[in-house]
């Protein structure tokens, strides 16, 4: 609850700092989001504030919020830090850039607490709705306009499947309340078909949120024509925030009704990865990549859902969120340091960077390593805490998903091996590292080894 | 005591890959891989008759059951001995060579010794695991980025085949490990693991996941086909850490995690098993008497080899797992000498092929004798290092089974063939204007093949001291597992 306020009050200071002192923004924004980290920190390690268990029903700071905060705050920090050189090109819109990010942030946190659909629906629109403005941003850019008309009209088509399916759901349970529902859905002998039909609708409400297949297809011109910096947003915080939501709305609400959805989400798991990985084998562009790369860890992501009631499937799911996201950003750092100077998203603009830039090539690499889940790096501990959390239920799932994730090394490798064994160069300028950039990939970088020498510290938080 | 086999080599490895040391990088890599040497020669000393010893462990992620535990018995010795003296020896015949980037060589030459200490010493499945994969990863850049033509091909089709054959391992690892319960809880721990009782059906899947894994870095047929072309794209260093001791993985493996993880359902694979591996045994030789290229032939003649070790240890008794165990030492020191003139030959001669070459004999008699004897360890002539483990392996095979040992034994004949023509192409005949002018070996090529040479001999007239080494830890893991 202290970082959501912390976090709202530096977006409205942000918005006003923008209208005068434009050298300010980014360090006060910087400053705020290090404000709630600590804030969030406090919570989870330390005594707490003690304040924020319970508001009016609407939603509850327990240590998963708190823990699953402190992943989309660490996020959004590193992305800031990336932002002094990623957002040198604006001119008079930077302070809502950073007031927008900010203010989109809250919204995650309220997905990562709701106890009510009500707040589960504002948490989503505070969410999104800063995000069709950024996704738009470059507005002499017609790609980028194009992202922002097809991320809002699909957006907002998808929160008004949530909507209808919320509807349903108050039909059946007389309660918006997630406790409430989870009673009445464990009381009653048979599930009324109402509900059955709330349930699946919000199935596909939230499976357009996460970009799951076939409620995907959006993503990859969205990802592709946002500005590099909300990409590596969307990514990373929209994801985490996403499936925090499906994860607490199914293992808080619908443990009764399980029996009910798992066959569907088990389903969507298997065609989201299936489907992203295979495709993502074809993509020429970086970021229409990563946007496939992020669609299939969606499908991994989803067997954390189907995981419910196991031991263990919310600490996978954190721990899984958490290098995702940094592997991500860390990817995109390397990514704007080459794509801006040469202009070239292609995987051509990566060749020879292993010699040019040993450091920026290093980083992507063991980005890359990590998004496919090779040992001993933390993205193959998250891989691994997911499927043994989902193993017992679903093993034909895991089965899939393991040779999926070995599908996934071909599209990784390929960046790698561009950078380090086509001789041929793609051009001779070399590539300055603007020191913030620096700063930030370093820091995500050792916060991957930390992930991959102690794993137990995250995954015992909550 | 444990730690420092994997401490050394990772710690000299970060040094260079991160401060890149340019002038020093070779020497402080053969350093690090000497001090590991001497450790080794400490270990050899200790007592391995009552378990394992020099055990270490802490937790890693503590709530999931996971440690990262490492201990020694008698065949983890022969393994680290395998490793740590082969690779002083293998940085050595890289010496001469001009890398660009050479910190960044060496340092992932460390990072794959490192990596190959801890998949031999590791007591947890899930460490287990992650040493075997983090292997892959220093092999397939050494092999992509300092190898020879169309290796972004073959060295990314290395790296699939070998990952997805591992992950199958993981998924069994994973099954085994959701049936322990250790106090509630689940645990990676050896011991754990091989109590599990599984069901037949459960064992049946969980030894064909492990095989797969384990045939493919063998490898064994038909999973081979990744093989040769990687021997041959590679560098040497590659191929001689690949061929050397990363095949040993599998094999130590069998012994160590398939065998007792999941014995119960042994009786109605072993057959399958042992078959595709008389099989690859019989295939390789046939196809390596026919290479022209010496570099492919010795590929072959490996895949001969180590499936004949397959073999040996996949008929579970003492023959059979002893001479496996005395034999990857051996096939180790013995293909990284061969592999070695490999070398030699091309950087002298400009190319592989066997009909360019003949009569060097007369040029570099050093060179003809030292190969000589490489060549009697690898065709396992009596007093030879081959001789006792081939020996002890087909007799473990013919114990298991009288036509398959009978097989298996073709080897010996086919080994013969092809080694001894490969040697007379290049060593006998009608000189070349090439080979005329043919360099005997240097100083410090002259002790590499020296060394290797000598171990043949030497290790040919005292396997006791190696099988002595061992047999305790065989009695007992025969003792554990029983089937």
């Amino acid at each position: 609850m202290t970082a959501l306020l912390i976090l709202f009050l530096t977006a409205i200071a942000v918005l006003f700092a923008g209208l005068t002192k434009r050298s300010l923004l980014q360090p006060l924004s910087l400053f705020g989001t290090l404000l709630a980290l600590g804030a969030t920190g406090y919570d989870l390690f330390g005594p707490g504030f003690g304040w924020g268990m319970e508001y009016a029903s609407m939603f509850r700071f327990m240590p998963f919020a708190h823990a699953f905060s402190g992943v989309a705050i660490l996020a959004t920090v590193l992305i800031i830090a990336l932002s002094g050189w990623g957002f040198r090109n604006l001119n008079s819109t930077l302070g809502d850039h950073y007031g927008l990010i900010l203010f989109s942030l809250t919204g995650a946190l309220i997905l990562f607490s709701f106890t009510n659909l009500t707040m589960l629906f504002l948490g989503i629109e505070i969410l999104s709705i800063p995000l069709y403005v950024l996704a738009g941003s470059r507005r002499d850019d017609l790609s980028s306009n194009e992202a922002a008309l097809k991320y809002f009209l699909m957006g907002s088509f998808a929160t008004g499947i949530l909507l209808f399916g919320m509807a349903l759901i108050y039909g059946a349970t007389a309660s918006f309340d997630l406790g409430t529902i989870s009673r009445v859905i464990g009381n009653g002998d048979q599930m009324p078909g109402m509900l059955k039909v709330g349930i699946l609708i919000m199935i596909m409400g939230l499976s357009f949120k996460v970009s799951a297949v076939p409620f995907h297809f959006w993503a990859p011109d969205v990802y592709q024509g946002s500005p590099n910096l909300i990409t590596a947003f969307m990514a990373t915080v929209v994801k985490t925030a996403g499936f925090a939501a499906f994860y607490r709305l199914f293992a808080i609400a619908f443990p009764g009704a399980e029996g009910f959805w798992s066959v569907p989400v088990a389903l969507v798991a298997a065609l989201t990865m299936t489907v992203a990985n295979i495709t993502a084998i074809f993509q020429q562009d970086f970021k229409r990549m990563m946007a496939y790369s992020s669609i299939s860890h969606a499908g991994y992501l989803l067997l954390a859902v189907l995981a419910i009631g196991t031991e263990g499937a919310d600490r996978a799911l954190l721990f899984y969120t958490l290098t995702y996201s940094l592997a991500t950003i860390c990817a995109f750092g390397a990514f704007i340091i080459v794509a801006e100077q040469t202009g070239n998203s292609s995987f051509e603009a990566f060749n020879g960077l292993g010699k040019k830039q040993p450091l920026v090539a290093a980083v992507l690499t063991l980005s890359m390593l990590s998004l496919a889940g090779i040992p001993p790096l933390a993205g193959f501990f998250g891989k691994y805490f997911l499927f043994t959390a989902a193993f017992a239920k679903y093993p034909w799932l895991i089965v899939l998903a393991v040779i999926n994730s070995a599908i996934s090394i071909y599209y990784y490798f390929k960046i790698i091996i561009a950078m380090y064994f086509n001789r041929e160069d793609s051009q001779e300028a070399t590539l300055e590292i603007p020191a913030g950039v620096r700063l930030a990939v370093l820091v995500g970088l050792a916060l991957i080894a930390w992930l991959t020498l102690a794993p137990g510290s995250v995954y015992g938080l909550i | 005591m444990s730690l420092i086999f994997i401490l050394i080599p990772f710690i000299a490895s970060a040094i260079l890959l991160l401060l890149r040391p340019a002038g020093l990088s070779r020497h402080l890599a053969l350093v690090a891989a000497l001090a590991n040497l001497a450790a080794t020669a400490y270990c050899v000393c200790c007592d391995y008759s009552q378990g394992m010893t020099c055990t270490f462990s802490v937790p890693w992620v503590a709530s999931a059951g996971i440690h990262f535990s490492l201990g020694m018995d008698g065949i983890t010795l022969i393994m680290l001995v395998l490793t740590n003296l082969l690779a002083p020896l293998i940085i050595l015949t890289s010496w001469d060579h001009k890398f660009d980037n050479e910190p960044r060589y060496y340092g992932l030459v460390l990072m794959m010794l490192a990596a190959l200490n801890g998949v031999f010493l590791a007591q947890d499945g899930l460490v287990f695991y992650i040493f075997y994969e983090l292997a892959l990863i220093p092999i397939y850049f050494i092999c992509a980025i300092w190898g020879g033509q169309d290796r972004i091909r073959v060295t990314l089709k290395f790296f699939i085949y070998t990952f997805v054959g591992s992950l199958f391992m993981l998924v069994a690892l994973l099954w085994v490990y959701l049936q322990t319960n250790v106090n509630g809880a689940h645990s990676f721990a050896w011991a754990d693991l091989v109590a599990v009782q599984l069901s037949p059906a459960a064992a049946h899947w969980v030894l064909v996941g492990f095989f797969i894994a384990f045939a493919v870095k063998m490898p064994v047929f038909p999973l081979h086909t990744w093989q040769p072309d990687t021997y041959v794209t590679s560098p040497t260093t590659g191929t001689m850490l690949l061929s050397g001791i990363m095949l040993k993985m599998g094999a130590y493996g069998v012994i160590r995690w398939m065998v007792p993880l999941a014995p119960e359902a042994m009786h109605f694979v072993d057959p399958l098993f042992i078959s595709l591996a008389v099989i690859g045994i019989i295939y390789a030789s046939i196809i390596a008497v026919k290479q022209s290229d010496i570099k492919r032939l010795v590929a072959y003649s490996s895949i001969a080899h180590v499936g004949l070790i397959a073999a040996g240890i996949l008929a579970w008794n003492k023959t059979g797992v002893q001479g496996g165990i005395i034999q990857m030492l051996n096939h180790g020191i013995n293909v990284v000498g061969l592999f070695f003139v490999v070398d030699l030959l091309e950087r002298r001669l400009g190319t592989r092929s066997l009909a360019d070459m003949g009569g060097i004999a007369k040029s570099a008699p050093k060179f003809a004798t030292l190969f000589m004897i490489i060549v009697l360890g690898s065709v396992a002539v009596p007093l030879t290092n081959g001789f006792p483990g081939e020996f002890l392996l087909l007799n473990g095979v013919w114990n298991y089974n009288f036509w398959l040992g009978v097989l298996a034994g073709l080897t010996i004949i086919f080994g013969a063939v092809y080694m001894l023509r490969a040697y007379g192409l290049v060593v006998f005949g009608e000189p070349t204007p090439a080979t005329e002018r043919f360099e005997d070996v240097n100083t410090r090529e002259f002790l590499v093949l020296g060394i290797i040479a000598g171990l043949v001999i030497v290790l040919g007239f005292f396997p006791q001291s190696i099988l002595g080494l061992t047999e305790a830890s065989v009695d007992r893991i025969l003792s554990v597992v029983q089937f």
